[in-house]
């Protein structure tokens, strides 16, 4: 609790989960940061995030390599650290086995104890007592199509969750290699959302379900509109995921993990494309993508960032976030250990840490 | 209900890692007839353990070796292995960074 008279309200929080353990930057002008790490060391860390409906709790996905994975949380920013009552876990006697916690997503405002988990095995974990104890959405867990299911090259990973605020029988989910889903009623049931988006490696490029879908994201203010990041290609639903609509335009690669916008100016959205093969940087220079007209159009943004032939950089699904600040502060972890940031909306970038284990997620808060 | 005053008694040696999930322990003593059953006499005194150990299809875990005395397990009858009064189980993690 020490750390909670340390951080004072208005501090900028970002969490970094890394390929070992989870760090801490704090910042009071987004200039002049201070890296911490945690206590969780060892462990990958697939998603992180700082619940403040109810004071301060932090969640982790701690991924071990050996004795298993739990999602664990911390009232003390990351010092100590608790197992729920309940954890993560499929039933003793179960075919399915917990393999990694991908996503961790705290409610909405008005369900101040529900908070949202995706793992692989592609499943949605609900607790409704502040990540006390979880159960498993049933609806999803036996989809008839489940049996069909393929997993991407980073396994049944269901890694993105939405629940919409506008409508609190409405959430998305996005699994690799699945694609985007929606329920309408509360979880009880689930449709694909996929029409339009490209699955370029099987041969119906346009199936049902099938796509590897990366990252999706939902527009602050109108609930309707989403954007997704997918294995191939860039896309925008202006209707709930009905269908989609490519806005790659002249984007260099339709392929990538991260997007993330402005909630103040939410037609500017950001990405990182990557050249597919190599999985890092089209050409030597490391570059964030932004529109500021809802995908019409995109700029690369590269002043701060590094050039060169050996700059080869990639980013991970989770490694991209925005703060809630105007102008936004833009946050960008590479699999190599740098942490970059932008206070002005990606126009200038700087090197906040570096020396990390291998980047796997940022997200950002501003203390309350 | 069986009794298991007779059971085989063993001794289970835990790593570091795993030591806060029993009591702060270096060993405990747990009676069965195999690790399986070991296992889950463990965890009706240590609820939670044994999702350490193993998945929930009850399968070892893939990175961790539980040797009898100095056989592992796993070249044995795994989970299934019969356990002797006396022997010592020694739970490890597998060796990892090449």
């Amino acid at each position: 609790m020490a750390h909670q008279q340390t951080y004072r309200p208005g501090t900028i929080l970002v969490l970094v989960g890394t390929k070992r353990g989870l760090f801490l930057l704090t910042s009071r002008d987004r200039e002049n940061w201070n890296v911490e790490a945690t206590s969780l060391r060892a462990s990958r860390v697939f998603s992180a995030v700082l619940d403040q409906r109810k004071g301060y709790r932090l969640f982790a996905a701690d991924n071990g390599d050996f004795f298993g994975t739990f999602l664990r949380y911390s009232d003390d920013f990351g010092e100590t650290w608790q197992e729920p009552e309940q954890g993560i876990q499929f039933p003793q006697g179960s075919d399915q086995k917990l393999t990694n916690i991908w996503v961790i997503e705290p409610g909405r405002q008005s369900e101040p104890g529900v908070v949202y988990a995706g793992v692989d095995p592609a499943s949605l974990w609900v607790s409704t007592d502040d990540g006390n104890t979880w159960v498993i959405n049933e609806a999803l867990n036996s989809h008839p199509t489940r049996p069909r299911w393929e997993p991407g090259a980073g396994g049944l990973c269901l890694h993105s969750i939405i629940a919409d605020p506008s409508n609190a029988s409405r959430m998305w989910i996005g699994i690799s290699a699945v694609g985007c889903m929606r329920t309408d009623d509360g979880g009880k049931s689930w449709v694909f959302a996929n029409k339009n988006t490209r699955a370029s490696f099987l041969p119906d490029i346009y199936p049902e379900f099938g796509q590897c879908i990366h990252h999706v994201i939902q527009h602050p203010t109108q609930p309707d509109t989403l954007y997704q990041q997918n294995h191939c290609g860039i896309y925008k639903s202006l209707n709930a995921g009905e269908d989609w609509i490519d806005i790659q335009q002249d984007l260099p690669s339709e392929f990538g993990f991260p997007i993330a916008l402005d909630v103040h100016h939410p037609d500017t959205v950001f990405t990182v494309v990557e050249d597919p093969a190599a999985r890092n940087n089209v050409g030597s220079q490391f570059t964030v993508y932004r529109t500021r007209d809802a995908g019409a159009s995109w700029e690369p943004l590269t002043e701060g960032l590094p050039v060169g032939d050996g700059v080869r950089l990639g980013v991970l699904r989770q490694a991209m976030c925005t703060d809630t600040l105007d102008p936004c502060g833009i946050y960008v972890g590479t699999n190599t250990g740098q942490l970059f940031a932008s206070h002005d909306q990606g126009g200038s970038w700087h090197l906040i840490a570096d020396f990390l284990p291998s980047i796997y997620s940022v997200t950002a808060a501003v203390l309350v | 209900m069986e009794s298991t005053d007779t059971f085989p008694v063993v001794t289970v040696n835990f790593p570091d890692a795993l030591r806060t999930k029993v009591g702060n322990h270096r060993t405990v003593t747990a009676s069965g007839r195999t690790v399986r059953e070991i296992i889950d006499a463990l965890e009706q005194v240590y609820p939670g353990l044994r999702f350490h150990l193993c998945y929930e299809t009850g399968d070892l875990r893939a990175f961790v070796n539980v040797f009898l005395d100095k056989e592992n397990i796993r070249y044995l009858r795994g989970l299934d292995t019969l356990v002797t009064d006396g022997t010592t189980l020694r739970i490890m993690q597998s060796v990892a960074g090449g």
